[in-house]
């Protein structure tokens, strides 16, 4: 009884539990540092990573998109709005294609039903909308976006293409 | 050899001069039926009798028994009826009907006249391919012979019954071959194939009560009734009477048409028509036009030329074409042959004959070009297997059944082609 | 009755049937391409194969009739095996590009090939192509998707009656064309469309603009004619964006006319009023509804109060509701003014019609295929109904003989079995012919004028008598031209002279979708609604043009196009000082003429009923939202005649105020059908004064085309570019062309009266000597008269 507590007087001086407790974060101060400093860093991404949609083209500058529809009958939060026409040319087009990303749930199934892989769903997690509508990705917008990342794009689907 | 009769029946005036005019077939007793027929008033039950006793069997390649399908034709249904003359030979390796034609046109003159006179019709045609210049000349010769001797028209020689008939060449259409088809090309339509049943015997040309048969079957009628179905039957074997006409072509010395009896053996046939040429051995023959299945020389050396033994050796009479192919003989070549010839004569009406003739063509056409692959031989017999028995017409059983024989006699050259991408037979012809 | 078997289903049929009617009756699926239940078998498809017991192969269920004891399999390992079979062969050929293809989702072959076809296929060949045609205006071809089921062959030979498909060539290389490089010109050509199970047929105008899945079907009725066809509406938004037939063995059994189909195309035309427009002194202002109808019923007061009531008019379209016709009048009745009219197009008002009929037809419209005599007076019966003219063609294809009286002689699709093409002054002379080659004594010859009465039978005339006394049942049709002719009075008297000699009966092919409706709902001057009397008439359609009022209500009328005397209507309009228009569309006249523009909705967008000639009352609701500030006709008048103070205008839906006059009309001694002899004949003797008997100098001819009947089918493009609608401008018969020495470059100058117009010109070797064909040309006068016809030198 009498050496417990000399035993607990003891520790109360030299700080025991304290040193105790350091003893985790001295060894946390040197381990390696698991923080990204974004945005200069960045956490490595699958090729398979569902971000902000495209609109892609072929190399002869044709945009793929033969607006069958099937991403707007298949998007499950009623996020895509296609309009469509013959083109001059008699050829199967969109005159309208939008993405709210307001309503998308970015699922990917508009790119599983696509038959052309026109519509994709780029590595791009970071953006951000300042003005009120524009949350509405246009066929221009995601065209543009299409052709900006192409190489990425074609790169990620290429990487994923055995297991498809 | 000599014991084989020949040119006893199509063929009895061949041999004499002018063998297609009216008084040499008259020398030989022709017309002698139809008068006494004319005069006698002969009941047509007596004549369909006979000709079921004499076991006549179409001569156009189904070998159906003439005389049943003589009494299928309502003959007392009142209004129009016709009698039609399939002469539109069109199967690969068949000239015999173009020869009757030529040279005794009036025997089938007679035949459709006495078939109008059992079956009521008034009316006959005469259907002929569209390339048959020369026997259209000579049957609207016989025709106009026939008229002015008054063997033709309305109220012949007194007695009071009418028949009158035309000679019609068609377009060039193998399927116009085709009973049906035969009958909408004679209406002025495209050559098609009708649904059956209704059969033409009830539904025919123009919707009337129409007999067609083959122009051999016809010819052969006026004999039968002159010398008995009896007589008839004794020249062939039970179950398959008369004689009948081989069209023998290929590689033999002496093609041409034969009369000979039915079951006569291939060799004796064989022999007649000068053997092998060049004294090759024999590889394979199609006993009936294109469109039977291949015999291999072992099967038909054995084998007797008739509907039954022919039947039982896996294959058929049809119109009785023997196309004979010697050692020399590439069988894909043979059989890219065929196909080409079904896919561009396939009507277009029934799916799997407009889709699967031109499948097969082109497959067997990249194995023969040295692009094959052996799982395409399976492919084939598939392809063909959903064709046979799915369509309107015969013509689809016709351009699978040469696919079927012909891998099943010949897999091994088959696959030859594939794997060596050149033919098994050397210096082939 | 026999007994058959089915999928181990008892069933009793009928011995003649073919087992895919029964399986389809029974509710047994079969797969089918070629197979249509209107169309004849043609066998040729082949999917319906199915196993039956004791058969060697597979049978067509669509060409194998049942026999007593068949049992069939249309599940067995067999019949499967078969049916894929033969969808491997139909999409070996057949593109597998479905996204693009306008039939994607509502097609018949990707519907089986998701049962029947294979995941992967084995054809490694290069696919068949074929090179578009290009048809007209109404069906686009895509025709390297065909698989040859050639119903739309079919179709042409045994419904249109004009053989414009064909199967060419043969085998792999078999395609439909038409034989000679030309446009597919049916009336009912649309229908190929539905009938073809692939993308290969699709509509034109509709082509890739929406997909089946994103539309909704909305049912109506077809505005166009007195058949009233069952239609679709697919409706994406609040678009329509095409229309299908809706199944009605009744009426369009399952096919309708192209009118019908295309005119939709007008619901989203620049011309549509989406404002209400109000005229203030000469500038036209978008206003809201209270001011515009402030306007209207102030205007109207005014008038009524210093005028009269009596001088306000009011015209109406014959394709207006019934619930429209029946408010319009009892608006306008309730001010004390009884001048209003439907009858837009008729010139010879002396003959009044009777109490009205609750049908223009003896009968139903499939008992017009058992009738086996038709008289066709003044009608070109194949253009002006189609699907009328369709029961027609079936009768006779049954045996029917069809005799024709008209002015031209018109290409009908079915055997005409005497064509009397006469001068139209001439009609009468010789309907009384006929009549008399019937009956030399018929009691009608007393009452008739001399010229008439003198008439002696001609071989022709005495063909068509003893043709239609031949029948055993006889009916007789007064085309359009016959009721705006101006004997009109007396070609219905010898019509039904005639029919009572032959115990046949009478039939009116009235203009627009609801004349019999407009008839019943009191929208005539001589006779209220359900026919109840009036104690004075007022203005019929000519007089109200004749004698100009001082304030005109049009509802859904375009004077220049839809009235018999045209010019004269516009400058009466002209002259009025007040004219209120409703209307779904505007044009440049009615901004002239009109002082106030209600805008109307549309067909697509209002309820209402048309009550056809057959005498169906057929209700519809508002399929779509109107546009912009349009509403309903119906309401807009029930709030005019609130803000008259009329009583009994409380009405909330369309279907009280039908209702309201179905009560009045049953309580009524409406007739089902006017019964021969129901002219009143005293005034017949006064047509001679106005008989020309000299039939000297040209006379013209006016008819309105197939598709210029009503501002719909006006503004639909697509149909505007129709060979049928190639039917325009003037046209003369050769004997006049050579007779005036017309030089075929320069446009010719026709006047009538003070009336003239220069237009292009063409010959038409149907029209008899001495004809000036128009079609419904604006500008000039009556329809039939007198017209003169210069060519001056044009530099």
């Amino acid at each position: 009884m009498v050496l417990k507590r000399l035993k607990h007087f003891i520790k109360s001086f030299t700080l025991w539990e304290l040193l105790k407790g350091l003893r985790l974060t001295g060894r946390v101060l040197f381990d390696k540092k698991s923080t990204i400093q974004f945005p200069d860093e960045t956490t490595p991404q699958s090729a398979r990573f569902r971000g902000v949609h495209a609109l892609r083209r072929y190399e002869n500058g044709e945009e793929r998109c033969i607006a069958c529809k099937l991403c707007e009958a298949v998007c499950p939060a009623l996020a895509i709005t296609i309009d469509s026409d013959q083109r001059e040319d008699g050829s199967r087009r969109t005159t309208r294609y939008d993405i709210d990303l307001f309503k998308c749930i970015y699922c990917g199934m508009c790119e599983e039903s696509c038959p052309v892989d026109a519509i994709v769903e780029t590595g791009i997690a970071n953006y951000h909308f300042e003005e009120r509508g524009e949350n509405i990705m246009t066929k221009e917008k995601l065209l543009a976006i299409g052709d900006r990342y192409e190489k990425q794009i074609a790169a990620d689907r290429k990487q994923d293409a055995p297991y498809r | 050899m000599t014991a084989i009769p020949t040119n006893q029946v199509c063929f009895r005036t061949l041999g004499h001069d002018a063998p297609s005019s009216l008084a040499t077939y008259e020398s030989l007793g022709g017309y002698q039926v139809w008068r006494r027929i004319l005069k006698e008033k002969t009941p047509p039950e007596e004549i369909v009798e006979v000709l079921k006793l004499s076991m006549l069997r179409g001569r156009g390649g189904a070998g159906f028994p003439t005389g049943l399908k003589w009494s299928f034709v309502p003959r007392t249904s009142p209004g129009q009826k016709y009698v039609v003359c399939n002469s539109d030979e069109s199967e690969p390796g068949t000239f015999k009907d173009r020869d009757i034609m030529r040279y005794n046109p009036h025997q089938m003159i007679e035949g459709m006249a006495i078939a109008g006179y059992v079956m009521g019709a008034t009316v006959g045609y005469n259907y002929m391919r569209g390339e048959f210049i020369e026997p259209f000349e000579s049957c609207e010769r016989a025709l106009k012979d026939a008229r002015e001797s008054g063997l033709l028209g309305d109220n012949i020689l007194g007695s009071g019954i009418d028949f009158d008939m035309h000679n019609h060449l068609g377009a060039g259409a193998y399927i116009c071959g085709e009973e049906t088809a035969l009958l909408e090309s004679l209406e002025g339509k495209k050559g098609m194939p009708r649904f059956k049943p209704p059969f033409p015997a009830n539904y025919g040309l123009y919707g009337r009560p129409t007999n067609v048969n083959n122009t051999e079957s016809y010819a052969s009628v006026p004999i039968i009734l002159e010398k008995g179905g009896q007589w008839f039957l004794d020249l062939g074997k039970p179950n398959n009477g008369g004689m009948k006409i081989f069209s023998v072509s290929g590689h033999v010395n002496k093609p041409g048409n034969y009369e000979v009896p039915l079951g006569t053996p291939f060799k004796d046939l064989l022999a007649m028509a000068g053997g092998v040429r060049d004294g090759n051995r024999l590889k394979a023959v199609i006993p009936g036009g294109s469109s039977v299945p291949v015999l291999p020389a072992d099967i038909i050396l054995k084998t007797d030329m008739d509907y039954d033994s022919l039947d039982k050796a896996g294959s058929m009479l049809g119109a009785g074409s023997v196309i004979v192919m010697d050692e020399t003989t590439c069988m894909v070549k043979v059989l890219a042959r065929i196909a080409h010839f079904y896919f561009e004569e396939s009507c277009g009406q029934c799916t799997p004959c407009r889709e699967g003739t031109g499948w097969l063509s082109r497959v067997i056409h990249r194995i023969e070009a040295g692009e094959g692959k052996l799982e395409y031989l399976d492919l084939l017999g598939d392809v063909s297997n959903k064709i046979m028995g799915r369509t309107i017409c015969a013509l689809g059983d016709a351009a699978a059944m040469p696919v079927i024989s012909f891998i099943k006699h010949f897999r091994e050259e088959f696959a030859y082609h594939i794997e060596h991408k050149k033919c098994l037979v050397e210096n082939r012809s | 009755m026999i007994n058959i078997e089915i999928d181990g289903k008892k069933l009793s049929v009928e011995p003649g049937e073919m087992i895919i009617e029964v399986a389809d009756k029974a509710g047994i699926a079969i797969p089918r391409f070629c197979y249509h239940k209107k169309l004849s078998i043609a066998a040729n498809c082949r999917m319906c194969l199915v196993e039956v017991e004791n058969a060697p192969k597979p049978l067509p269920a669509c060409a194998t009739p049942v026999g007593e004891g068949m049992k069939v399999y249309t599940q067995s390992e067999k019949t499967i095996e078969a049916q894929k079979s033969v969808m491997e062969f139909l999409l070996i050929n057949h593109p597998l590009d479905c996204p693009i293809c306008d039939q994607g989702g509502e097609c018949e072959l990707q519907d089986v090939a998701m049962g029947y076809g294979e995941g992967v296929s084995r054809f490694t060949e290069g696919k068949r192509t074929v090179k578009d045609k290009d048809i007209g205006p109404l069906i686009a071809t895509e025709l390297t998707r065909c698989i040859h089921c050639t119903r739309c062959v079919r179709f042409g030979e045994e419904v249109a009656g004009i053989q414009e498909l064909g199967a060419v060539q043969r085998g792999e290389h078999m395609k439909i064309a038409t034989y000679i490089e030309g446009s597919v010109d049916s009336e009912l050509s649309g229908n190929v469309i539905d009938l073809c199970p692939v993308g290969a047929l699709t509509s034109k105008p509709f082509r890739f603009s929406a997909r089946a899945w994103e539309m909704q079907q909305r049912p109506t009725i077809a505005p166009h004619d007195g058949v009233g066809s069952h239609l679709y509406l697919h409706v994406m938004g609040n678009q329509v964006k095409r229309v299908v037939p809706r199944e009605a063995e009744a009426i369009n059994e399952t096919w309708i006319a192209d009118r019908d189909r295309y005119s939709y195309e007008s619901l989203h035309h620049a011309d549509r009023v989406t404002k209400p427009l109000v005229k203030q002194e000469g500038v036209w202002k978008e206003t809201d509804w209270s001011q515009a109808l402030e306007v209207v019923a102030k205007q109207l007061n005014i008038i009524a109060k210093n005028d009269g009531a009596d001088q306000i008019g009011c015209l109406a379209s014959p394709s207006a509701t019934l619930e429209e016709h029946y408010l319009l009048q009892k608006w306008l009745r309730a001010l004390g003014c009884q001048n209003i009219d439907h009858r837009l197009r008729k010139t010879d008002f002396r003959v009044k019609e009777q109490a009205p009929q609750s049908a223009a037809l003896p009968c139903e419209f499939t008992d017009v295929e058992y009738y086996d005599r038709f008289l066709l007076i003044g009608s070109y019966l194949r253009k002006d109904i189609p699907m009328l003219n369709h029961r027609v063609r079936k009768a006779v294809m049954l045996g029917a003989e069809v005799s024709v009286l008209n002015p031209v002689d018109y290409d009908f699709n079915f055997d005409v079995a005497h064509a009397l093409i006469s001068d139209v002054r001439l009609l009468s002379t010789q309907l009384a012919g006929i009549l008399k080659a019937l009956s030399a004594n018929a009691p009608l010859f007393s009452t008739l004028p001399d010229y008439l009465r003198q008439v002696s039978p001609d071989p022709a005339q005495q063909a068509v008598a003893d043709s239609l006394k031949a029948g055993e049942k006889v009916m007789l049709f007064l085309g359009s031209l016959a009721l705006h002719h101006p004997e009109a009075g007396l070609l219905k008297a010898l019509a039904e002279g005639i029919a009572k000699e032959t115990s046949g009966e009478l039939a009116f092919l009235h203009e627009g979708a609801n004349a019999v409706g407009a008839r019943l709902a009191g929208a005539m001057p001589h006779v209220g609604a359900a026919g109840s009397a009036l104690p004075t008439p007022g203005l019929d359609a000519a007089a109200m043009t004749h004698a100009p009022r001082k304030a005109y209500v049009l509802h859904q009328i375009e004077p220049e196009w839809d009235c018999a005397y045209s010019a004269q209507t516009l400058q009466a309009l002209e002259q009025a000082e007040f004219v209120v228009a409703l209307n779904t569309f505007q044009s440049d006249t009615m901004l002239d003429y009109a002082d106030v523009i209600l805008p109307a909705a549309a067909f697509t967008e209002t309820s209402g009923t048309y009550v056809n000639l057959a005498g169906h009352w057929q209700s519809f609701e508002g399929a779509v939202v109107p546009q912009g500030e349009a509403r309903p006709a119906w309401k807009i008048l029930r709030v005019l005649a609130n803000l008259h103070d009329v009583e009994g205008f409380d009405y909330t839906a369309s279907t009280e105020v039908r209702d309201e006059l179905k009560q009045q009309v049953e309580e009524s001694a409406a007739q089902s059908h006017e019964v021969a002899g129901q002219t009143d004949t005293s005034s017949l003797k006064s047509y001679s004064a106005s008989r020309d008997n000299t039939q000297q100098g040209l006379v013209r001819l006016t008819e309105t085309p197939l598709y210029r009947t009503d501002a719909f089918v006006r503004r639909s493009p697509a149909l505007q570019q129709t060979t049928d609608n190639q039917r325009t401008g003037v046209r003369v018969s050769r004997q006049v062309a050579e007779q005036y020495k017309l030089d075929p470059a320069h446009p010719v100058t026709l006047q009538q009266g003070d009336y003239s117009v220069s237009l292009p010109w063409q010959v038409d070797e149907a029209l008899p000597g001495n004809h000036v064909w128009t079609a419904g040309v604006a500008g000039l006068g009556a329809p039939f008269g007198a017209i003169e016809l210069t060519q001056g030198k044009v530099s």
